[in-house]
């Protein structure tokens, strides 16, 4: 039949005007399918052929249909006597189907073509596609069912019937434009909506990114003082024009400590003693309100929410989760956590808000905001915006999004994330939160190139960077699981203000883990120039020229007590992380992770900076260490170790080293980020298999379906299909249930969607039908329509053909029948049972699938959901698979 | 905690605000001890701040106006030691940026506190029957054809949320099905 098939094929490609339906409706469907080229609309799948092939004489268009984005793609609407051609179709869209669908019922269905060829002339085809137009007017402005179209919450959504929808809607807008000057500007906004969206969203996200970065920093410098004459200026800003020359950074007479608020003075022990108090107190206190913040008004602000962002852009339904009150909490909960000290990071949350802003504005536009698919279009921009500011890395962000966090990333989204992280990041650079500059505070510049032997220390730093991530990730996991099935999981607040005592009590007495991160790891990135006086930069040398290069010199004792208060540091942020990442507070892991990554390679980079001055000459050097200019540069071994961590962690590559790069404003350190990348990369993928927001996605039993991760298994279809062997399939046959019995079937079964078919005997395939659509609809006709009774019919088909059998079977005694035409989708994607469960796993990935049939000999056999891959994988891979939660 | 921050407020009251010396721009010298012209071996550092245009940012103007009776007849000697920057700021942003972040934190916590003290005494007499569930958007698109005062809506919606926030918190405190 295969080979029967083709030849159908090539008749079709011979290009007769008849066949010319039958043969776009298939194209349509090939490429409507994949949601990867989802650009190229094929505009001629034109609904007058297929009315025509219907009743072979031109009727009006059914308005209904038109509702319905996936209508024209989908087999001519059955009536009763077409119930054969049915099959047919659906043996013709799987060109490689065994089954057996008799040859005489394929003959007469392209017979029927051929009729359509004789009677669809070109004046009635015009005439047919201005009724369509009047219909299609009807469709959208009224009769749409409330709710249709949405999806419950903890749902997956149907990409294919989303981006089917929505190209219904630009075509009506389409062929709406020529009438008046109203409408073509209403197309005309139709056509922009998307980039102003995102230009509004990158304007957005700037502004709140500037507002958290003022504010976070404020407010961390309110643990140790207050500038009383401005007090909404930082310790920096507070000393930014004093008169003093004391080189003591940002102490200056305007800028009083508590205790001499309190009237005692700067320097002694009872003042240390009250500053430790003070600053313990305000830690808690930060990290109590942000912790009652978010347990009070919005629960979903906790933690980094790239897992949950990664979830949703791959297609799942988590109602309030980039709300308005997730924003407002988010935003004040992660300043308040970070300025409590703790072992976080802004940079995660600031993608969650950004996605947040993203969706709220998304509702401006109905183009996105009444569109799931459409809408994570707008939301992967939006996360491309939020790595802009939370890194001023407005490139970096683009391709973070690509990498990390974006599902279905077509070059149109690509374009405008990139829009929207340029105008993000003009934003945040005007707002100049740090004065500095630049939208981050530890961005740095390097005067020296990096000699190749350095490539091996560098690779070094991505191994132990790999090592690190593995045990923090390891760590991390089997922290958050004992929270999640132990008591320590029903005290949210109080394990907050336990790890937030513990952080500050422990963090004060270390000069480099009392001062916030970020600041740590901008002295961790800098050089030791003029301007640094920090220890770390002790070294026996004097500045002569700040024009001429920094000389060799050999470390001070300076140094090396600053290496020992480091490596505490270093302990400190590991295992501080590990319980800190998963707390109930908003909280990120980029900064604790760079953290430790620029502790570590710091310590290298000085251990090669000193066998450099101690021996200049050896070969490894290759000369340019012998000239008494300083040839290593240990911040850009912080830099490296930095990204090395980071990229360990999160399994990032691509983003990782341009972001990097992005913060030193050079390009000719990508080599060296690369290599330490790509061997953290290895490391971790050796030593642990996921990154850690695939872990948390996996811990928390998300329905997502990684795109990274191939299925090499040979289970077939028949396997993971539901129901099992000798269980039955709950199916709705198309015209002869009442609207009792389906009632009753929506209440014994929890399936999502349920399958249509001619009749129970025959299980030929009709369409599918959502759960929640049918309860939406049925309930609306209850309301509406008072005609409808339990003992209504719930039909699946056409009216008037419906009518014709409902008569003549049913006699006319029976209430009048419920039509469901428009909710049902008449292009379910169907598989065989022997389909390979590779390629079914291939198709739920790039199609973006909720669900396909299972046929069997061209009758419907079972279905295989989302969630049914994601169990078969599990179960594959020795896992649990029950964890999968979700639908 | 209240109390903590009712004290800050009162502080923050209590400071006149002086806006005398917070300019916008800085020109910002960082030499060593001008002492180091004598060979003396102090490594300390000193910094040296003026109000001059960006494009007269350098050590002549700015170092050597303030101590340049120090290090006389040095300044060649001593002025390339010294790095200066040229930085400006917006203090007008920071100002209304932190008065509104306070006024975030102060009006949600009010209404934390609102919600738990006194909501509970408040709708103890009014006892609404539990609503059953419905979908943010069709019980949006129901909203509108309601009845009644702007109260009733604001009372709706506020109920509303307040079930969703109830829902998460069984989400994520009690299940632990989410965001562990």
């Amino acid at each position: 039949m295969t080979s029967d098939g083709d030849k159908w094929w090539a008749d079709v490609s011979s290009g007769d005007a008849g066949y010319q339906y039958q043969y776009s409706r298939l194209a349509t469907e090939e490429m409507e399918s994949d949601p990867l080229r989802g650009d190229r609309a094929p505009q001629f799948c034109n609904p007058s052929y297929q009315a025509l092939s219907d009743n072979k004489l031109p009727i009006p268009f059914e308005p209904r249909d038109q509702a319905h984005g996936g209508t024209c793609r989908g087999p001519p609407p059955p009536t009763s006597a077409s119930s054969s051609k049915i099959a047919t179709a659906v043996y013709h869209r799987k060109g490689s189907q065994n089954g057996h669908p008799d040859r005489l019922n394929s003959l007469s269905s392209d017979d029927d073509m051929i009729d359509i060829t004789t009677t669809g002339t070109v004046s009635e085809r015009a005439m047919l596609e201005e009724e369509l137009a009047a219909a299609s007017h009807i469709t959208t402005e009224s009769d749409e069912i409330p709710g249709i179209g949405q999806y419950e919450d903890f749902h997956t959504i149907d990409w294919q019937r989303d981006i089917a929808r929505d190209r219904m809607r630009h075509r009506y807008i389409i062929k709406k434009k020529q009438n008046s000057i109203c409408d073509l500007i209403r197309g005309a906004h139709d056509a922009w909506s998307g980039w102003v969206c995102v230009l509004l969203v990158g304007l957005f996200t700037g502004a709140v990114a500037g507002v958290i970065d003022i504010g976070a920093s404020w407010m961390t410098d309110l643990k140790y003082g207050i500038c009383p004459q401005a007090f909404w200026l930082n310790q920096e800003q507070c000393c930014w024009s004093s008169n003093e020359t004391d080189f003591e950074v940002g102490s200056c007479s305007q800028w009083l400590t508590w205790p001499e608020v309190f009237g005692l003075s700067r320097e002694g022990s009872g003042p240390y003693v009250l500053s430790y108090l003070l600053y313990v107190l305000w830690a808690l206190l930060f990290a109590a309100l942000a912790a009652c913040l978010v347990r009070m008004f919005a629960p979903y602000a906790c933690g980094s929410g790239i897992p949950e962002i990664k979830t949703i852009l791959s297609g799942f339904i988590i109602r309030g989760y980039l709300g308005k009150w997730t924003l407002i909490i988010k935003s004040v909960g992660i300043m308040l956590s970070v300025s409590a000290g703790l072992n976080l990071g802004k940079e995660g949350p600031m993608v969650h808000i950004a996605c947040c802003i993203g969706n709220i504005l998304s509702y401006l536009f109905p183009k996105y905001g009444r569109n799931e698919a459409k809408k994570r279009e707008i939301l992967s921009a939006a996360a491309a915006a939020g790595v802009s500011v939370a890194f001023g890395a407005p490139i970096g962000g683009v391709l973070f999004s690509l990498e990390e966090v974006s599902y279905y990333f077509p070059l149109k989204t690509l374009w405008r994330s990139f829009f929207c992280a340029l105008v993000a990041a003009f934003i945040l650079r005007s707002i100049n939160p740090f004065g500095n500059e630049h939208s981050v505070l530890f961005y740095v510049e390097y005067s020296k190139d990096w000699i190749f032997f350095e490539l091996v220390p560098f690779i070094g730093l991505g191994v132990i960077g790999g090592v690190i991530a593995t045990i923090f990730i390891k760590a991390n996991l089997w922290w958050c699981r004992y929270r999640k099935v132990s008591r320590l999981g029903q005290y949210p607040v109080s394990e907050v203000l336990i790890v937030s005592l513990v952080t500050a009590v422990i963090a004060y007495p270390n000069p480099y883990t009392r001062m916030s991160t970020s600041q740590l790891i901008y002295l961790l990135f800098s050089q030791c120039g003029v301007a640094n006086s920090d220890p770390l930069c002790d070294y026996n040398r004097n500045f002569t020229d700040v024009n001429s290069a920094i000389e060799t010199a050999a470390a001070g004792p300076g140094v090396y007590n600053a290496l020992w208060l480091l490596s505490l540091a270093l302990i400190f942020k590991l295992v501080g992380t590990i319980f800190t990442f998963g707390i109930k507070v908003p909280c990120g892991l980029f900064i604790p992770s760079l953290c430790l990554g620029a502790i570590v390679g710091r310590f290298v980079g000085i251990g090669m900076e000193q066998l450099a001055y101690n021996y200049p000459h050896i070969w490894v050097f290759s000369g340019e260490c012998s000239t008494g200019d300083n040839c290593i540069t240990p911040g850009l071994y912080a830099m490296v170790g930095a990204a090395a961590v980071l990229g360990g962690v999160t399994r990032m590559t691509v983003s990782l080293v341009v972001i990097m790069f992005e913060l030193t404003g050079g390009v000719r350190y990508i080599v060296p980020l690369m290599a330490a990348a790509m061997a953290s990369k290895w490391v971790g993928d050796a030593l642990g298999r996921q990154g850690i927001y695939d872990a948390h996605i996996n811990l928390n039993g998300y329905p997502f379906l990684d795109s990274k991760e191939e299925f090499e298994h040979t289970s077939l279809a028949a396997d993971v299909m539901q129901p099992k062997r000798n269980e039955p399939l709950s199916v709705i046959t198309q015209d002869s249930m009442t609207v009792d019995d389906v009632a009753a079937l929506l209440k014994e079964t929890e399936h999502n969607g349920f399958p249509v078919v001619v009749s129970r005997e025959s299980q030929y395939l009709v369409g599918f039908v959502l759960r929640r659509d049918l309860n939406l609809a049925i309930a609306n006709a209850k309301r509406l329509n008072e005609g409808i009774t339990g003992q209504s019919l719930v039909v699946f088909v056409s009216p008037n053909a419906s009518g014709d059998g409902g008569e003549s079977s049913m006699g006319a005694r029976r209430p009048a029948p419920l039509i469901l035409k428009k909710i049902l989708d008449m292009a379910p994607i169907t598989m065989t049972d022997q389909t390979p469960m590779e390629t079914v796993v291939d198709m739920f990935r790039k199609l973006g699938l909720r669900q396909t049939l299972v046929t069997h000999n061209g009758r419907l056999l079972g279905v295989i959901t989302k969630k049914d891959v994601l169990r078969h994988i599990k179960q594959m891979d020795n896992e649990d698979p029950n964890s999968v939660l979700f639908n | 905690m209240n109390a903590l921050l009712g004290v800050v407020f009162l502080l923050f009251a209590a400071v006149p605000c002086i806006q005398g010396q917070y300019e916008d721009a800085r020109c910002k010298c960082i030499c060593p001890n001008p002492s180091v012209v004598n060979a003396t071996t102090e490594s300390n550092r000193k910094h040296y701040i003026g109000n001059v245009p960006p494009n007269k940012c350098n050590c002549d103007s700015v170092v050597l106006a303030k101590v340049g009776d120090l290090i006389k007849g040095k300044e060649q000697e001593f002025c390339p030691r010294c790095e200066c920057k040229y930085e400006s700021r917006n203090t007008t942003t920071i100002k209304v940026v932190v008065i509104i972040v306070v006024w975030a934190v102060s009006l949600l916590v009010v209404y934390m506190l609102f919600l738990v003290c006194l909501e509970p005494l408040i709708s103890g007499r009014t006892g609404k029957s539990y609503q059953e569930h419905v979908d943010e958007d069709e019980s949006h698109q129901m909203t509108t054809t309601q009845q009644g005062g702007v109260l009733d809506r604001v009372g709706h919606q506020q109920d509303k949320w307040k079930r969703q926030v109830r829902e998460q918190r069984r989400n994520i405190y009690d299940r632990h099905t989410m965001l562990n």
